[in-house]
């Protein structure tokens, strides 16, 4: 039995001891966002922002828990949460409806975490920490729904997919979470929820799609 | 070289734009045309005739049509890696600088070898593949099909890969609408006010259909002033959008519609960043068709020569594109409606030669437009056409009576009637019905939600079809919810058709039905003779209706052809089945962007990029880019680096991305019993802070997955499958919580994203984690035994899940971090490891490893295996029920010859092993009496310096040391492997729990 | 195809997987093996209307019984299995 030495080229670094380490957060979509302009010239027909670092921690509901679950989110966040495809802004976060029974808390701040909710909902629901499993990213302009329509089955008309109102659909074969914000000036505002491991893959495949729109491309820590 | 002179265009009138002069090349020569001409009406301005020639015979032939129906005028357009063939002329919009080349002729259009064909044309009848290549059959490869290939066929397909982009998009809606002719333009109006969300398509570059060419009154409107005024109006309605160069072109289930968009088909080449075709797939709840009907051709002896023209077209060069396919012209007709072309040829200033009508009865209002125009009037029909490749020169006339006439002419317009556009309707097996009256098919019903009107019903008159389409429309809106007030409809009156059918004249000389497939009037008559009596095999027999036109000018004409020689009527012949689509759509709008590296999603690994820039190989599994080894300067081959790779992890420390396996957490208070269901093995009984290995069966017993579940607490297992089945075994999961056991209270959310994971293997593991793990943690044997799982802060402050469990047989821990901290802990554990030459290993490696310490993997979890069979009988439990316990049990599963996992080695040490290779007791001959396995999984180890693997073999764990024959038929190669221990590193397992 | 999901609407055909017939229903643990041999491999081949199992993995990860037409693909009714979402059953 072979158990051949450590390859020369190995430089043995004695008495090397890194007190710290460095924990710095690098987001999925790192190196594939290029902040500034891609695709057509002239006024951008699509703008999109990629939100970093924020806490997203999705509330399931027990078995036959479902009012008890809905007293504890009204009585922590003041809003009712969404028991359709909806979302329930509040103050400090986003209430989004993303499954029969569950929804997700979006926020910022460190406020509405895992550990803070789980002492909230312990009764009534089972948590789960997804905030570095999705990435987030802002979707608006004039073309923001054309665009959109390359990728999303569903009907993004503003009669049908009206502000505030959420779909758990796919993308690119990809399951995403997406939601109506509030309208920037005259233009919709779509947010999307993609999981961490497709998020580069999506990206280029939204930038090929809003390319002859003209994009502008950005990140932002603000939740909108 | 100066374009030539448009010799056949009319100094005014026309939908083309006199100030936007265009050139164009056809067959190396230069031509100009107008912006709004087509590439075929720019060939007619210019005087050109003959654009091609068939398909099997090389017969010259011109422009019959002028839509999407065209057989004849098939065209190579563009060049280069953009060169398509079999283009339309008759649709390809004319650009500046357009290129085409005529197909199918060699060496030149005028001068075709080939048309000798026509002179063995008796050899090429009917079924003439099928009879007269019977055989030797190798001949087929070698001989026939090469000579069939360059004599019979059309265009040439790009060599290069399409440079352009296609994509797709969703569009949803109210009620679409194919054809923007009077019909569907009064649909949309109708359901438009009515407040519906409308799509028109148009496959058009204008909306307006028949009313670009053929006029008339509405509202007591020039029909081309009611057209700009209704476009307006719907252009104000924000729910109506007209999309033109759009063919809708079939319809599926639950109210969703296909069609193609042309965007950029009208430029040399799309404008940077934008798409040259878009496939949409529109959801929509109502559908009207008002796509039309096609003028029909009569089948007569020299029907394809260049010159003659469908009625309809040659109104539309004229009265549309103000271009003259003649300068003398005759009519062949058995309808009132072709006289229409008379009308607009005399208007034009163009001479008529004369009318040739198979009907008995005439309308004083014609006989007297003849009189006054000193044209004859010919009851009777042409029988033949003399002329060649420069077209028309004289029809011979057989008259009512007997008597024969002749004709002078350079050109001939034919009318047969009309044939309602059925395919829509009829897409879902749907059959049209005949009606007498107008002796055509028309929609016999339809699919759900979608409605025929106008001239695609069967009602030709432009009242009509605006009563019709308007009515559709309104309907379609209201059916939808919408209940605005459609209005007023639009009013026009109805021109008479009174038709007397006439399919096919007799006479000598070929007589064409299909002219794209050259299939005759007598090629029917044969087929049926031959006994070919149904459609679809008279179809297929004579290809008849199987060009690229789908038979859209010869399909009606065939069966009745085909009717008449059987003695039946048409109805009783019926038709072949509709399918789509409707008109070619070419492949890379239904890839649209996937296509190369997009040609699926890819998922990547929180330490990608990391890996990336370190050389790293990667390989697709599945949808993800994993590293597969990281080769180092100098290395030669992977072997060398996947070598370097275990020997370092073997005998100091190494690191591997395991992310990839799927991650699910298991919530609630059953949610072990809710594992003790889906696992062969105990998982409620699980400590908190444990991992266990975990097996899951199908509901049939053999294996589907497997994986390490661990408890992180009273309500909270971690679940882990593997990276194949990831996606698969969440739904399983979900189908036992949902479907089948709704009374447990447990949930689940994969979090295979929110974790970034690494497997650190190797003696000198806890050295490195001591260097990056908070001081205070006690990761000995005894503060962390195996497969014990726990929190533990890392210096510098964040937190990690730590798991002891081992894949690859040494020495290990997997390590967790939410995924964004994922690259700044491989790096971390490149600083923390420099010391004990921490090295990082791909899957090959991880591979070998796991061979080498008797591990099943995909391999041996193959969908044909027992727990038995992998050596894991004794995980399942007999104290309680779980998924595939019942069948797990059959005899057959359970029998004691079945192949079971076992070690392999050859004996001659130098032997390189291969998977797939069967196993054959010795001495005994290689075939499937005595097959008793096959080889799963090898590699070369590196820790015993020779080639091991691992194979399914009956009875294998009794016949440790035997040797046996490994026959590999696909590689040519037979030796000898002994059968041992699967484990073939660190037996007794010491070192992992070390 | 489009599919009614009772919780998110309307949706195409690509966001559901198709399982099979929704009737056989699992024998309990002592059913004995030609019970669970009749529910994993007997199955009747239906043309006409059909209850079905389709998981909504492309939405809301519910799994949903779908009553098919299996010569029109018409679906006539779409219902949430019993443990979609937190109902508990009989509760």
């Amino acid at each position: 039995m072979s158990n051949s030495a450590i390859p020369s080229s190995t430089i043995r670094m004695e008495g090397v001891s890194v007190a710290e380490f460095s924990w710095e957060v690098r987001s999925p979509l790192d190196r594939a966002l290029v902040a500034g302009r891609h695709g057509a010239h002239g006024d951008a027909g699509v703008s999109l922002t990629e939100i970093r670092n924020f806490d997203l921690v999705q509330v399931m509901a027990r078995r036959g828990k479902t009012s008890e679950m809905a007293k504890v989110a009204k009585a922590r966040f003041g809003v009712t949460a969404p028991v359709t495809p909806q979302t329930a802004p509040t103050a400090d976060a986003t209430l989004i409806w993303s499954g029969p029974d569950q929804f997700f808390v979006l926020s910022k701040g460190g406020k509405h975490t895992m550990v803070a909710l789980g002492q909230a909902f312990a009764s009534c629901a089972s948590l789960s920490d997804q905030s570095h499993a999705r990435v987030l990213i802002s979707i608006s302009g004039a073309k923001a729904r054309t665009m959109l329509a390359k990728l999303s089955s569903i009907d993004l008309h503003p009669a049908v997919l009206g502000v505030g109102a959420a779909a758990a659909t796919s993308m690119d074969h990809t399951s995403v979470t997406l939601w109506r914000g509030g309208d920037r000036g005259e233009q919709a505002v779509f947010n999307l929820l993609v999981f961490a491991t497709f998020a580069e893959s999506l990206w280029h495949t939204m930038l090929d799609s809003a390319a002859e729109y003209g994009v502008t491309i950005g990140h932002s820590g603000e939740l909108t | 070289m100066m374009a030539a002179a448009q010799t056949h265009r009319l100094t005014s009138g026309g939908l083309v734009d006199r100030s936007a002069p265009l050139s164009f090349r056809f067959d190396g020569q230069t031509f100009s045309g107008f912006k709004g001409d087509t590439l075929a009406s720019a060939l007619v301005a210019n005087g050109v005739k003959l654009v091609g020639r068939s398909f099997k015979y090389h017969r010259p032939r011109g422009i019959l049509t002028a839509g999407s129906e065209e057989p004849n005028a098939l065209v190579e357009l563009r060049s280069g890696a953009r060169r398509e063939p079999n283009t339309k002329a008759t649709t390809a919009e004319l650009y500046e600088g357009l290129e085409a080349a005529s197909q199918n002729r060699w060496p030149s259009l005028n001068f075709d070898v080939m048309s000798v064909n026509q002179l063995f044309a008796p050899i090429f009848v009917a079924g003439f593949y099928y009879k007269t290549f019977m055989w030797p059959a190798k001949f087929w490869e070698a001989i026939y099909e090469p000579a069939i290939r360059r004599a019979a066929g059309l265009g040439r397909a790009a060599v290069a890969s399409d440079p352009d982009l296609y994509d797709k998009a969703w569009a949803h809606c109210d009620v679409v609408i194919a054809g923007s002719g009077p019909a569907g333009l009064a649909a949309a109006l109708a359901a438009g006010r009515s407040g519906a969300r409308v799509i028109l398509c148009e496959e058009d570059f204008v909306p307006g259909g028949r009313l670009l060419a053929d006029g008339g009154t509405i509202d007591g409107l020039p029909a081309a002033e009611w057209l700009a005024r209704t476009l307006a109006e719907l252009a104000s309605l924000p729910d109506v959008r007209i999309m033109t160069r759009t063919t809708l072109f079939g319809v599926y289930d639950g109210g969703t519609y296909g069609a193609i968009e042309r965007v950029n088909d009208h430029l040399p080449s799309p404008p940077e960043h934008e798409v040259r075709q878009r496939l949409w797939r529109i959801v929509a709840k109502r559908c009207v068709v008002a796509a039309g009907a096609l003028e029909r051709p009569i089948v007569f002896a020299g029907n394809d020569t260049p010159g003659v023209m469908m009625a309809s077209a040659m109104r539309s060069y004229i009265g549309r594109y103000a271009a003259t396919p003649a300068k003398r012209i005759a009519l062949f007709t058995n309808n009132e409606d072709g006289w229409r072309t008379v009308e607009t040829a005399l208007g034009a200033g163009l001479q008529v030669a004369a009318v040739i009508d198979a009907r008995a009865e005439i309308s004083p209002a014609h006989r007297s437009l003849a009189s006054k125009s000193g044209f004859p009037v010919l009851h009777g029909s042409v029988s033949s056409v003399d002329g060649g490749k420069a077209g028309v020169r004289t029809l011979s006339v057989s008259l009512t009576g007997g008597s024969r006439a002749e004709v002078e002419a350079d050109g001939l317009a034919v009318s047969g009637g009309w044939n309602p556009t059925v395919g829509l309707t009829s897409y879902h097996r749907g059959r049209p019905k005949w009606r007498d009256d107008i002796a055509a098919f028309v929609p016999d019903g339809a699919p759900p939600g979608m409605v025929a009107a106008g001239a695609a019903n069967g009602a030709f008159g432009l009242g009509a079809c605006l009563r019709e389409g308007f009515e559709a429309g309104a309907a379609a809106a209201r059916d939808a919810g919408r209940s605005g007030s459609a209005g007023s409809m639009p009013v026009a009156d109805d021109e008479a058709y009174s038709l007397t059918p006439l399919w096919h004249v007799a006479g000598k000389g070929k007589a064409f039905v299909d002219q794209q497939h050259d299939v005759t009037a007598s090629d029917i008559e044969l087929a049926q003779r031959e006994g070919f009596e149904s459609v679809e095999h008279l179809k297929r027999y004579t290809t008849l209706g199987m060009a690229t036109d789908q038979g859209k000018t010869s399909n009606v004409a065939g069966l009745a052809i085909m009717a008449a020689v059987a003695g039946r009527s048409i109805p009783e012949t019926g038709t072949t089945i509709y399918r789509p689509p409707y008109v070619p759509v070419a492949i890379g709008a239904f890839a649209g962007h996937h296509r190369d590296e997009n040609f699926h999603a890819t998922r990547l690994t929180p330490s990608h990029h990391w890996a990336a820039e370190q050389g790293a190989i990667f390989v697709d599994t599945g949808l993800w880019k994993r590293a597969q080894w990281y080769p180092r300067a100098g290395e030669k081959d992977w072997l060398e680096s996947v070598t370097r790779e275990v020997k370092a992890v073997r005998s100091g420390v190494g690191f591997c991305d395991v992310s990839t396996l799927g991650k699910i957490d298991v919530h609630g208070p059953d949610a072990g019993a809710f594992l003790d269901r889906v696992y062969i093995n105990t998982f409620s009984n699980l400590a908190v802070g444990k991992a266990r290995y975990g097996l899951m069966l199908r509901e049939d017993g053999f294996v589907y997955d497997d994986g390490t579940t661990s408890r992180l607490a009273e309500d909270h297992y971690f679940l882990t499958t593997t990276t194949a089945k990831a996606g698969l075994v969440m739904q399983h999961l979900e189908f036992c919580r949902q479907v089948l056991f709704p009374e447990l209270d447990v949930q689940l959310t994969s979090v295979s994203d929110q974790w970034a994971q690494f497997s650190i293997a190797g003696p000198k593991t806890r050295d490195l984690l001591k260097e990056i793990v908070d001081p205070a943690e006690d990761l000995s044997n005894e503060g962390f035994p195996f497969m014990g799982v726990r929190e533990v802060s890392l210096r510098g402050g964040i937190k990690a899940r730590l798991f002891r469990i081992s894949f690859s047989g040494e020495m290990a821990f997997e390590i967790s971090v939410p995924a964004r901290h994922g690259e700044a802990l491989v790096r971390n554990l490149m600083i923390a490891g420099a010391p004990f030459g921490v090295t990082p290993y791909g899957t090959e490696t991880l591979g070998v490893m796991r061979i080498e310490k008797g591990h099943v993997a995909g391999p041996e979890l193959s969908g044909t295996t027992t727990a038995a069979d992998l050596g894991l009988g004794k995980m399942m439990s007999t104290k309680k029920d779980f998924i595939g316990r019942v069948m797990a049990g059959r005899e057959a599963l359970v029998a004691a010859n079945r192949q079971v996992v076992v070690g392999i080695k050859p004996t001659d040490r130098a032997r390189r092993l291969r998977s797939g290779a069967h196993i054959i007791p010795k001495g005994l001959t290689p075939g499937p009496d005595n097959d008793q396995g096959y080889i799963t999984s090898v590699c070369f180890s590196p820790t015993l310096d020779q080639w091991i693997g691992l194979a399914l073999v009956e009875r294998g764990r009794e016949r440790i040391g035997e040797i046996v024959h490994a026959h590999d038929p696909l590689r040519g190669e037979d030796y000898d492997v002994e059968l041992c221990n699967p484990v073939f590193y660190d037996p007794d397992g010491g070192r992992q729990r070390g | 195809m489009r599919i009614t999901c009772p919780f998110c609407g309307e949706r195409e055909l690509g966001e559901f997987t198709y399982l099979g017939d929704a009737k056989p229903v699992r024998p309990a643990a002592d059913a004995g093996e030609d019970a669970v041999y009749d529910y994993v491999y007997l199955r009747d081949n239906i043309a006409g209307v059909m209850s079905e199992n389709w998981y909504h993995g492309g939405g809301c990860r519910a799994w949903l019984k779908v009553t098919r037409n299996t010569l029109t693909h018409e679906i006539s009714a779409v219902e949430p299995a019993a443990g979609a979402g937190a109902a508990k059953v009989g509760a």
